[in-house]
């Protein structure tokens, strides 16, 4: 291909997250992301060209395609919009979209906002979908991985301690992240002695339903050489779909996800991820898959995943810090996670990741992924072009 | 302007549409409707580089409908990929823009939903303001009577009018293989049936239908490869406005004169009134007449001829109506339009909108000839 423009994250704005934001309304939420992107990145609502919006479904807060209303606040009036849902990599796939559009070389500034507000409806109800031709057996989205989860530690004999350990790593984590969701700390025992929701993942090791929102400026390069902060620059990025019933289709290490990161990490010139990424924010709902995806990522090879993490080297501090912020395990803003998680791996290139900085972070992944994990959105960000 | 890539059309198919296919569900019509196109293009789903689909969870009643979708757009091995919750005319926009970026040459874009599987008046009203105008029971229907009343009462345009221009539609949809209204009727028939909501009548508005759609864009070099006549996009252009109706004059689209005017800029051409043909996403006849003033266009004129499909008020599935606008006109350019082809036409607009009172709009300039050199 001829055409290979550069795109670079400008500002990145988050709410405080919590189970319920019943000081703001939706478009309050909303705005709080938007209005600290913009600040961030030095920028008024006229300076953005094209907005993007990202949420997963619409029956989470029970209106129709929010972004029609919510038009107003995103100061999105007679600008070019979209919106995407591509289930819980979607806020990864709307800040994707911005790149593309900035890449198209028709747009310079564009602003991806991610949101849920989980509290207006019933989390547990809208993610229990009821598939035509299958048994309605589904409770939430723990209910659907769960059987994914025992097969993993079926095949690579993972023991009983990587979930909880993975859990308490993350809740240390989050605890140094001011817009943290949940912060206060556990202990393995607290995990252990946690109920079982859907075998094997117990309470202590499942996401929270978090109200909050995330938005990215994302700009060109001629614009990020004028920003006020270092931007980060986005190496590369790609969002992977796969079939459902696909014959031979691995919901453990799904291919789909193992393409998008070949394809993340060529377009990066990344060979090998474990020596040359510094930290990655990668999207894990239940604790488990931090061990499935560093295999899935090509971090580790397959039944290796979760010895790195028994080594402690995804902690603050060891080899390849996974989610400083504390990630999904402590902030499940649904539509927004996957934003946060591109958006954290920007501030770590920036500098700008405050308490929960890794230090000399130069290279850093974001991922996320939805659907039965069949959706994949990933970016690699660098602190140089 | 940055430079850009000459992108066209190159296949399209299309599900007769029905009121309700209580035989198939959404992914079984979108089925056949994939493998047509990729047919008509003389291709397997190897050579597509990039999927993107436009349908809405409500309109399903569960959640990730969209992801059923993959299956039957053949995502195996994985594709890159999104789906947007738009009508689909605005997920080939974003198909377009991905051609630009220049990491695809090709590109799927589909448009599916079962309208019938709820009643849409409710359903669509959730797409309102919660807090302020979805609790009073506003619907898509009332909303545009809002807009109507408007229309009519700046333009002074009568109700005879309206029924006319239905009647209109409504011979041209006669002669469309895939609209749902084909009994052409008069304007005095029209004009006789009670009130949806005044100012609109029954006879004026499309009933519940449904279909499937599936188009492919690719960028020359392959474009012609895959199609004898490829329809290349010259220029387009989608804004949206503010929803809040009290906060918009109802009587103008400020999105589709503004949306009109940069996708004209972009294709090199100074009146949308210099192209042949014009497909309109309008749902109501108002809606047409208010598109057809901010487009700059003679809705009582001969050229361009107008909806020759009959457009949305013969047949308007929910999420694809916008993206079955810009297949006409790819047929029209092709020489597929079959029965309501347009002789001679070598340039057209496709329009596509979602939301009350036309509060989003894309707007398509396609021609016969690359844009660009």
């Amino acid at each position: 291909m001829d055409v290979s423009r550069q795109a670079a994250v400008l500002g990145v704005g988050q709410t405080q997250h919590a189970s319920r934001r019943a000081d703001v309304s939706i478009a309050g939420l909303v705005r709080e992301a938007v209005d600290r992107a913009l600040l961030d990145a030095g920028l008024e609502h006229r300076d953005i060209d094209a907005v993007v919006v990202g949420k997963a479904p619409d029956m989470l807060e029970g209106v129709m395609q929010p972004e029609q209303f919510l038009a107003g606040a995103l100061g999105a009036h007679l600008k070019p919009l979209i919106r995407v849902h591509t289930a819980g990599s979607v806020g990864a796939s709307t800040a994707l979209a911005a790149v593309t559009h900035v890449r198209s070389g028709l747009f310079e500034r564009v602003l991806a906002v991610a949101f849920e507000k989980q509290s207006e409806g019933n989390a547990m109800w809208a993610l229990s979908p009821n598939l035509p031709f299958t048994q309605p057996l589904v409770a939430g989205a723990g209910g659907y991985f769960a059987p994914y989860v025992r097969a993993y530690i079926a095949r690579t004999k993972c023991p009983p301690h990587i979930g909880p350990m993975t859990a308490v790593n993350a809740r240390e984590n989050g605890g140094r992240n001011e817009y943290a969701h949940l912060r206060e700390p556990m202990t393995l025992d607290d995990v252990m002695n946690s109920p079982v929701l859907w075998d094997p993942i117990r309470y202590g090791e499942t996401c929270p339903s978090s109200d909050g929102a995330c938005a990215l400026v994302i700009g060109s390069e001629d614009v990020a050489r004028r920003t006020p902060h270092k931007p980060a620059w986005i190496r590369s990025g790609a969002s992977y779909a796969e079939a459902m019933w696909a014959p031979g289709r691995d919901q453990v290490s799904p291919r789909a996800g193992k393409m998008c990161a070949k394809a993340v990490y060529d377009g990066a010139g990344i060979k090998n991820p474990w020596k040359e990424i510094d930290t990655a924010e990668i999207y894990v709902p239940f604790a488990w898959f931090e061990a499935m995806w560093l295999e899935n990522l090509g971090f580790c090879d397959v039944g290796e995943g979760w010895k790195a993490i028994d080594r402690g080297e995804q902690k603050m501090g060891a080899h390849l810090p996974i989610n400083p912020s504390g990630g999904v395990l402590c902030t499940n803003p649904i539509g927004a996670s996957g934003m946060l998680r591109l958006g954290e791996a920007a501030l770590q290139v920036m500098g700008r990741a405050g308490a929960h900085q890794v230090d000399g972070a130069k290279t850093a992944l974001g991922h996320a992924y939805g659907g039965g994990s069949q959706y994949f959105a990933m970016w690699v960000v660098s602190d140089e072009r | 302007m940055a430079s850009l890539r000459n992108v066209a059309v190159v296949g399209f198919a299309q599900a007769p549409i029905v009121a309700r296919d209580a035989h198939r569900i959404a992914t079984e019509m979108l089925y056949g409707q994939v493998r047509a196109a990729l047919d008509q293009c003389g291709v397997e789903r190897d050579a597509i580089d990039f999927q993107a689909a436009g349908s809405a969870d409500y309109l399903d009643g569960r959640p990730f409908g969209f992801v059923a979708a993959l299956d039957v757009m053949g995502s195996w091995p994985a594709k890159p990929d999104l789906h947007l919750e738009m009508d689909a005319s605005f997920a080939a926009y974003y198909a377009w823009l991905r051609i630009q970026a220049g990491d695809s040459d090709t590109a799927l874009v589909c448009g599916y939903g079962k309208t019938s599987e709820g009643e849409p008046d409710r359903v669509l009203n959730l797409q309102l303001d919660p807090y302020y105008q979805a609790a009073i029971g506003l619907d898509p229907t009332s909303t545009a009577a809002l807009q109507a009343s408007a229309w009519m009462a700046r333009s002074g345009a009568t109700d005879r009018q309206l029924a006319a221009l239905a009647a209109r539609r409504r011979a041209a949809g006669a002669r469309n293989a895939d609209a749902q209204l084909r009994e052409p009727t008069t304007a005095d028939e029209l004009a006789k049936t009670p009130w949806a909501v005044e100012p609109l009548r029954q006879g004026y508005l499309p009933p519940v239908g449904e279909s499937a759609v599936c188009l492919i864009l690719a960028a020359e070099g392959k474009a012609e490869k895959m199609c004898d006549r490829p329809a290349w996009i010259r220029g387009v252009d989608q804004r949206i406005e503010l929803q809040t109706l009290g906060g918009r004059d109802l009587s103008r689209s400020a999105g589709a004169k503004l949306a009109t005017e940069r996708a004209l800029a972009m294709a090199g051409l100074a009146r949308a009134a210099d192209v042949d043909v014009v497909e309109l996403c309008a749902t109501t006849p108002a809606e047409e007449l208010i598109l057809c003033e901010a487009m700059g266009l003679d809705a009582a004129g001969s050229r361009p001829a107008i909806n020759p499909s009959g457009g949305p008020l013969v047949g308007n599935p929910v999420m694809m109506a916008g993206l079955i606008r810009l297949g006409e006109a790819f047929r029209q350019l092709a020489g597929r339009a079959d029965g309501h082809g347009v002789a001679g036409a070598r340039r057209a607009i496709a329009h596509g909108a979602q939301g009350h009172c036309l509060q989003q709009n894309v707007v398509w300039v396609l021609g016969d000839e690359r844009r660009w050199t």
